[in-house]
């Protein structure tokens, strides 16, 4: 249901459903193929320390946990309520929620709106917002937190601690994005599931994210922005980049978002285009430029001009980076235009065959040495803005090697507050390395256009972060 | 406009609507049959999820009056008889025409099986999840184990199924006996019943015994079951507006629609299971075999005749089978030489196989082994789609202990 702003009672009690001292689950099976056995199961894998209370009619015991018939037997404080229960007794559960006072409730059943019962959907919601108990959901997967260990849904691992705030709308994407992270080092602060967004809207856990100590990036994959108001306003009360991929502007995608999770998109893309860029937002427009973005925001500091320097081992990786940068509106410059004393410096790091124009193309004969001297000359220029590193693989180069001494400088110039990225193209040795550099705050990425992206999105926080 | 044959309408096919679904072939799908989770089949579910905390999901009002008791002590034996598993709200599905058959199969073990041989059967069908019902005769008689799968047809029961302890040393026989009219199933007749459906029979013999048999529950007890069971129309059995209240959904349409499913369509059944074992009861089974030339109306009518008789709590009519039929009474409170005289006057029976149960497995997919913190678990394995005849491993002759262990423990037991 529609809000014009983020509710303040809602953003003060998402602390509940991120960090909970207590949960009960409603729907808690004793069967270990089903969702609600999986959800306590999940918890206690993790090493959730606090309270798990399993809910469920037929049980006196759950996964060696004591059940309770009814929340209402508890009789201690329940912090989040997660329902894993069919559609036809959510509204039961939640009058039971109110009850015993639950701080949040996070609905994972299905068979909502999206089948066509926006009655019951909108009564359920309005009966929480009448009073004042956050409904997350109905229909979504899970949420959780590596930091508190906190894996709440049917989901199978929790990521690895980091930085983004994944909020999504799509439990598949959700899932694929827990699962690179795992994968490929991609680190969240947390991570939650919207499904259908009932009442908890995007906007309450942008503002959630930004009191958040853990999150830098606030990442939004969105079938419907049907509360755009409140979208524009949290995006610009909060001083954290917010990424947006938002679908559904197809003809079928359209219908294929309200099936799904009951996503209504009633005007055209380019209005929500709109929206989303007068939010100050950076809008992805595909899932691996969503997740790369991501990371550079959650990991960088906004670019705050747009002198690039390149630094590469390989023109290739150079030329399309240089393409790419034009492409996307962020056309790089000669070095001697950024700093003809940086031109002059860069020298000593490369052959006579090398080339100072940007990218500075060290050579395929480049050390760890040359690597290291040409980073940090670069970063510490004043008029450099952000360096980005390149890495290919020729039968002489040491890739962990050159990866170290790039995290080496990254660590010495934090002060600085430049961004840096890197890519690494090539095969395994290369993946350990994008691997390394990311567990060392570094985004990199395995092709040129990935990394031209991140710097683009890293130049656009840079503008608003100016603008404020 | 083009005729759709659907169930419950004048172009339903003419051969129903005597037998309602009768004859049949096994596992075909009639137009309009209601899924588990169909909008139509909402109050039921509602009331199965909520019942057990919430009793004024039944007709309490009703009841009081067919009972003569306060709704509220209505509500309270109701609670009370769940939480001791006497009771349990359950439903049957007439499966048939939801595109699977419904295959029973009878478990003869040789004389020398060991007790232990015959527990490692038993728990594997306790926690086979591809078994819907089932009873272990641990009473003693002339067969082991009546069991039963709804399955999209037989190869999946013989592979996904039976291969896998068939041949192990120790089983005599294993004889499928596909259900061609399901009569009467826990006291309730049911789809294929000639008259009389929904109708919940106790014989005045078994209600007075039960009585002095046990004192676990008491006649008011028996009452209210019998009062929930035998409501005219399935649209007095449960409190709509109540349902309502809890889900938040239309309570008319709700009623309208389980009514429409239940009482029109007769394609699901809701009821109360009475819970025979709880109370100390032994089922008695009488395995029935015409000879070879009793023609198929001979065969029904004989169903149909037996049916007559109160006392039977299940009776099964099969097809392509050694066995013709199955009929059960309560061994304890039941006079089981009248029942077999009953049986035996039929100059076609040429056998009767006698067995006694104290256990049943599930009833309708609802684990019933409470002592093991199971009771109402309702799992099934989904059937549809699959082919166990590509992905099943055969039990050989030979196999020896690991390899039981392997095939079954690990794979199919919980």
């Amino acid at each position: 249901m529609k809000i014009t702003e983020a509710r303040p009672y809602v953003v003060k009690n998402l602390k509940y459903a991120l960090n909970p001292s207590s949960i009960a689950v409603v729907g808690a099976s004793r069967y270990p193929n089903k969702v609600g056995n999986a959800v306590i199961r999940e918890l206690q894998k993790w090493g959730y320390q606090g309270a798990i209370y399993p809910v469920n009619p037929r049980a006196d015991k759950v996964e060696g946990l004591k059940a309770y018939h009814r929340l209402q037997d508890i009789k201690k404080p329940v912090d989040l309520v997660f329902l894993a229960v069919p559609a036809h007794i959510v509204n039961a559960i939640m009058h039971d929620c109110v009850a015993i006072k639950a701080k949040v409730a996070v609905i994972a059943t299905s068979a909502f709106k999206e089948i066509g019962r926006g009655d019951l959907q909108d009564l359920i919601t309005q009966y929480c917002r009448d009073h004042e108990l956050p409904l997350i959901g109905p229909n979504l997967v899970g949420l959780g937190t590596p930091y508190a260990h906190f894996n709440c849904g049917f989901i199978p691992y929790l990521p690895v601690p980091g930085t983004v705030a994944m909020i999504s709308q799509s439990g598949a994407n959700l899932l694929a994005a827990l699962g690179t992270s795992q994968e490929n080092h991609f680190g969240m602060s947390f991570f939650v599931g919207l499904g259908n967004k009932a009442d908890v809207d995007f906007s309450e856990f942008i503002e959630y994210g930004e009191q958040d100590p853990h999150t830098k990036c606030i990442s939004v994959y969105s079938e419907g922005l049907d509360s755009p108001e409140a979208f524009l306003k949290s995006c610009k009360k909060v001083t954290k980049p917010v990424v947006v991929i938002k679908v559904g502007g197809s003809k079928i995608g359209n219908k294929a978002a309200f099936a799904h999770t009951a996503s209504e998109n009633p005007e055209s893309d380019a209005y929500y285009d709109k929206v989303i860029k007068d939010a100050g937002a950076y809008r992805a427009t595909t899932w691996q430029e969503f997740l790369d973005v991501s990371l550079a925001l959650g990991l960088q500091p906004p670019m705050m001009g747009d002198n690039i320097v390149m630094i590469t081992n390989g023109g290739g990786a150079g030329l399309l980076s240089c393409d790419h940068f034009e492409r996307r509106g962020l056309p790089m410059h000669e070095l001697k235009e950024i700093s003809p004393l940086l031109t002059q410096r860069m020298r000593a790091y490369m052959p006579m065959f090398g080339s100072p124009l940007n990218p500075v193309d060290i050579s395929g004969t480049a050390t760890p040495i040359a690597y290291k001297g040409a980073f940090q000359q670069a970063y510490r220029d004043p008029n450099v803005d952000a360096v980005l590193g390149a890495i290919c693989p020729t039968a002489i180069t040491d890739v962990a090697a050159v990866a170290q001494a790039a995290i080496d400088v990254h660590e010495s110039c934090k002060k600085l507050h430049k961004p840096f990225v890197m890519i690494c193209q090539g095969g395994g040795e290369c993946h350990d390395a994008i691997m390394r550099l990311r567990d060392n705050g570094i985004p990199a990425y395995a092709t040129a256009e990935q990394a031209v992206n991140a710097m683009v999105a890293l130049r656009q926080y840079g503008k608003k972060v100016a603008k404020k | 406009m083009e005729k759709t044959y659907r169930i419950g309408t004048p172009e339903m096919q003419e051969y129903l609507k005597k037998y309602y679904y009768i004859p049949h072939g096994l596992g075909f799908v009639e137009p309009g049959v209601t899924a588990a989770d169909a909008k139509e089949y909402v109050a039921f579910n509602i009331a199965k999820s909520m019942y057990q905390t919430h009793p004024e999901v039944f007709n309490l009002k009703y009841v009081s009056k067919q009972v003569g008791i306060p709704e509220k002590e209505v509500a309270e034996r109701i609670t009370k008889m769940y939480r001791n598993h006497y009771m349990m709200l359950v439903a049957n599905s007439s499966v048939n025409v939801y595109g699977w058959g419904l295959y029973y199969w009878v478990v003869k073990l040789k004389k020398d099986a060991t007790p232990a041989q015959r527990k490692e059967l038993s728990d594997w069908f306790q926690n086979n999840d591809q078994i819907c019902t089932g009873y272990a005769m641990e009473a003693g008689g002339e067969f082991d184990f009546f069991n039963g799968n709804h399955m999209r047809n037989m190869d999946n029961l013989v592979f996904g199924v039976l291969d896998k302890f068939r041949f192990r040393d120790y089983i005599e026989y294993v004889h499928i006996v596909p259900v061609r009219r399901l009569i009467r199933e826990s006291h309730v007749n049911q789809f294929d019943a000639l008259k009389d459906y929904r109708h919940y029979f106790w014989s005045d013999e078994q209600k007075k015994n039960v009585l002095k048999f046990q004192k676990k529950m008491d006649a008011t007890d028996f009452a209210i079951i019998d009062a929930l069971n035998n409501t005219p129309s399935i649209g007095d059995t449960f409190d709509y507006k109540v349902l309502g209240e809890l889900s938040g959904l239309d309570p008319a349409v709700m009623k309208k629609d389980l009514c429409m499913v239940v009482d029109k369509d007769k394609c699901r059944m809701p009821l109360i299971y009475f819970n025979y074992r709880a109370l100390g009861l032994k089922m008695h089974f009488f395995l029935v075999s015409f000879f070879q030339n009793t023609p198929t109306w001979r065969s029904e009518q004989i169903a149909d005749e037996l049916a007559e008789n109160p006392a039977f709590e299940n009776i099964f009519d099969f097809c392509d089978a050694h066995h013709n039929m199955i009929l059960s009474a309560y061994e304890d409170i039941t006079d089981l030489d009248a029942l077999r005289k009953d049986i035996l006057k039929y100059g076609e029976v040429a056998e009767v196989l006698e067995a006694t149960s104290a256990r049943q497995f599930r009833r309708w997919t609802n684990r019933l082994d409470y002592e093991d913190g199971w009771y109402e678990e309702a799992i099934f394995t989904d059937d549809l789609l699959q082919d166990h005849s590509t992905e099943s491993p055969v039990i050989c002759p030979n196999c020896k202990d690991p390899e039981w262990n392997d095939v079954t423990d690990k794979k199919e037991a919980k």
